[in-house]
């Protein structure tokens, strides 16, 4: 699951906040339901005489029924926030810029003064290639409709929206072969959208840019690695015979 | 028959809400278990792409503006001028307008599926410019928008009721103070519903003039704005969520009291905050749209973690209502710990994705989709069947069956988590909401097949469900003659006034009125010694 193996910079510190929710998730989950569970048990009619208390109210208690919640809200909030800053902000100098522009139903990936554009179909998806351990800027555009980039291994999507402009920045940190989808409803072949990321080493990737982005052969590596992880890999689907998806 | 297509009575209303919905939500659920079915293998080929979409955006539709929504609000009618000791609403031919209304509105929007070119299938969103007439070229996509355009009228007219009947007509005794939390919680759900629903009609309004008067409001490349489509979507669309759950919390506090023979524990908490949720909500929307790049997230993320407080207050006072008290674990009180079971999962999942960092990975995944059908299905469906079970001897006079009831809420309660459990994990792992097939990668396929499997189990329990219904109505109406008449209070320990009348209620109401001097005068009047007399 990627957010087991996060396998960008960025995604690596949003991974933090998953941990952090997913703690305090549990925590007060359990919490909540030994309270349930213990009120049932304890108090689940078994035919008692004497009637129960009609107690109605405990004001001390209702007010740490509101502090409690808003004080993990509170810490909750400033994981957030701090994060969020640091994902959303814009590095200058990035190593490498790529063009993503969204269309019914599939992707061209653009490398500015480079003069490659890979354009996919739903049919054969295309592949964005990006160096390993290098700050790639992605200006995100859509030519029609609502679409969103997601690379579910960088625990990120952003919405390519007409008319609106996206800009991100993403580091790639382990070499290897990841799905990646449109994942806002766009219509009839919604769920073909997809396209591949081949995050490679920076001399691959400098070699592939003096080729004007020639495909890469899938390599045993890279094909062996995507197995292993599963999630990471598209497989092999009948009906578009091309790498697909998550 | 023709009593019933006149009537303004508003337990006759309120009846014919609650059964239309019943209709709506087997037609919404078979629309689920073909999709279900149609994802239990990849590739698998039952249904075309386009049938595909018009199935989820017909099954998330109805449950929401057909099903879940309105069922509250034949509830309500039913409900609230017996629990505040009026003879009927206050506008009763406005209530008769409401809801013929809103049948029409679930024909329409279903009579899309007979237009060519098929129903609408941009999704319950229909964000434009997905919805404009050059991709959504038929007319489902037309008929989806005018069916919801009566639907938010008859909502509309709904809501004045509910206000001018709560605040206009209550028994003398009966002070806002003395309302039962259900009334409180309709008062609540009426105020966001008017600052809602206009926003619907304005957005769907738009639709209609772009596509058909070339409006361009959402046509970028006439200058039109996409997303202001999602703010005006959302600016309704998040206060719909509590419109649909607001209800629940005034029928799980409703029945919780009453088996657990206890006052409900923290009254005045529970009302402030169905008001605190109710403005929260209006302060929310564009948490949905967080992926944009376009919004306050630091906003929208703060004041959507802010709900979990009044809502944390609701899950403390029905803790608190149990302890020390004596449960009973009848069919509704079980319907309503399994609401309090599902729910929590729901809202600590809706804590996480209104973390941005944590959404730029759920957003429209099948994270989201686990996520609203806890909240949704977990919460507010098991309090729907929990209030059908607790009301419906007060409504026909019968008890439905106690043996068939748990069977039924067992079965739907396992069903209900094999289906919508693995859903979160099956986002994590990167599976986008609305797609028709995926790839048969990691843990996917199997994941799918036993939410598939929980699917089937599901539809067993409804027709459990159904069942019950059709034995129950066969023995009240052999019985008619020679069996007695159930207690005006059914169950035993009720609080509000509706169990201070005659199951089924008289056209008006009440013989007379026992007096109000607590927020439960029906219990006062079982328990003289309790209230010095």
């Amino acid at each position: 699951m990627p957010i087991l193996e996060p396998a960008s910079l960025q995604a690596e510190g949003l991974r933090g906040v998953w941990v952090i929710f997913f703690a305090t998730a549990m925590v007060v989950a359990a919490f909540v339901y030994a309270l349930i569970f213990y009120s049932l048990l304890r108090w689940r009619d078994r035919g008692q005489s004497e009637a129960p208390a009609q107690f109605k109210q405990n004001p001390p208690l209702e007010i740490i029924g509101v502090i409690v919640p808003l004080l993990i809200v509170i810490g909750l909030f400033y994981v957030t926030y701090t994060r969020e800053v640091a994902n959303d902000a814009l590095h200058a100098n990035p190593y490498a810029t790529v063009d993503v522009k969204a269309f019914r139903w599939s992707w061209t990936f653009s490398y500015p003064g480079h003069s490659i554009s890979i354009t996919g179909t739903p049919q054969a998806p295309p592949e964005l290639v990006l160096p390993v351990n290098k700050l790639t800027q992605i200006n995100l555009y859509s030519s029609d409709i609502d679409h969103s980039f997601w690379i579910p291994a960088f625990l990120f999507k952003r919405d390519a929206l007409p008319g609106f402009p996206n800009h991100f920045d993403l580091t790639p940190n382990k070499i290897g072969v990841y799905a990646g989808n449109c994942s806002e409803f766009c219509g009839l072949d919604h769920a073909l959208m997809t396209f591949t990321v081949r995050v490679v080493p920076v001399t691959d990737f400098e070699r592939w840019i003096a080729r004007h982005g020639e495909p890469i052969e899938p390599r045993a590596s890279a094909r062996q690695n995507a197995a292993i992880v599963g999630w990471s890999s598209g497989a092999l689907a009948p009906q578009n015979a091309a790498l697909v998806s998550w | 028959m023709i009593t019933w297509l006149t009537t303004t009575n508003h337990k006759r209303i309120g009846i014919l809400y609650m059964a239309t919905t019943g209709v709506f939500f087997v037609i919404a659920g078979l629309l689920a278990l073909v999709m279900r079915l149609q994802l239990a293998q990849p590739h698998e080929t039952l249904v075309s792409p386009s049938a595909f979409n018009q199935l989820f955006t017909l099954h998330g539709t109805a449950m929401i503006f057909l099903v879940i929504a309105p069922f509250g609000f034949g509830l309500a009618n039913y409900l609230i001028p017996l629990q505040i000791g009026a003879p009927d609403m206050a506008f009763p031919r406005l209530n008769a307008l409401g809801v013929w209304l809103f049948i029409l509105s679930g024909l329409v929007v279903f009579s899309g599926a007979f237009a060519a070119g098929g129903a609408a299938f941009a999704g319950w969103t229909a964000f434009a410019p997905l919805s404009g007439i050059q991709i959504s070229t038929g007319a489902g996509e037309d008929l989806w928008i005018i069916g919801l355009l009566l639907n938010a009228i008859a909502t509309i007219t709904v809501a004045i009721n509910f206000i001018t009947t709560i605040l206009l007509y209550r028994a003398p005794g009966m002070t806002m103070w003395r309302m039962p939390i259900f009334t409180w919680e309709m008062l609540a759900t009426a105020l966001m519903i008017l600052m809602a629903f206009p926003a619907l009609a304005a957005v769907l309004f738009e639709l209609l003039i772009d596509r058909h008067y070339g409006g361009h409001f959402f046509d970028p490349a006439q200058g039109g704005n996409v997303v202001l489509y999602q703010h005006l979507f959302w600016f309704f669309g998040h206060p719909e969520v509590y419109v649909m759950i607001l209800p629940y919390f005034g029928v799980v506090s409703e029945i919780i009291a009453v088996f657990s023979g206890k006052p409900i524990f923290g009254y005045v908490g529970l009302v402030l905050s169905a008001f605190a949720i109710a403005g929260l909500s209006m302060s929310v929307w564009a948490h949905h749209m967080f992926t944009t790049g376009v919004v306050a997230n630091a906003f929208f993320s703060a004041m959507s973690f802010l709900i979990a407080v009044p809502t944390g207050v609701k899950f403390w006072n029905w803790i608190g209502t149990m302890w020390g008290g004596r449960i009973r674990l009848t069919t509704p009180m079980l319907f309503i710990i399994g609401f309090l079971l599902n729910f929590l999962i729901g809202g600590i999942t809706g804590v996480m994705i209104a973390s941005p960092p944590i959404d730029y990975h759920a957003e429209d995944s099948y994270f989201i989709v686990a996520h609203m059908h806890y909240v949704l299905g977990g919460g507010s469906l098991f309090a729907v069947l929990g209030a059908v079970y607790f009301w419906w001897p007060k409504m026909f006079g019968v008890k439905l069956s106690e043996t068939l009831g748990k069977w039924n809420f067992w079965t739907m309660f396992v069903a209900f988590n094999v289906v919508f459990l693995p859903m979160h994990f099956m986002g994590l792992e990167g599976m986008p909401r609305r797609v028709y097939t995926y790839a048969a990668t990691g843990d996917l396929p199997w994941l799918n097949l036993v939410s598939t499997i929980g699917a089937l189990l599901m539809a067993l329990s409804v027709m459990l469900f159904i069942l019950n219904v059709i034995l129950s109505s066969v023995s009240s109406m052999r019985v008619v003659a020679g069996r007695p008449r159930l207690p005006d209070d059914p169950w035993g320990g009720a609080n509000s006034l509706e169990w201070a009348t005659s199951c089924p209620p008289p056209e008006f109401n009440f013989e007379a009125l026992p007096p109000i001097r607590s927020e439960r005068p029906t219990w006062d009047l079982a328990h003289p010694e309790m209230t010095g007399g």
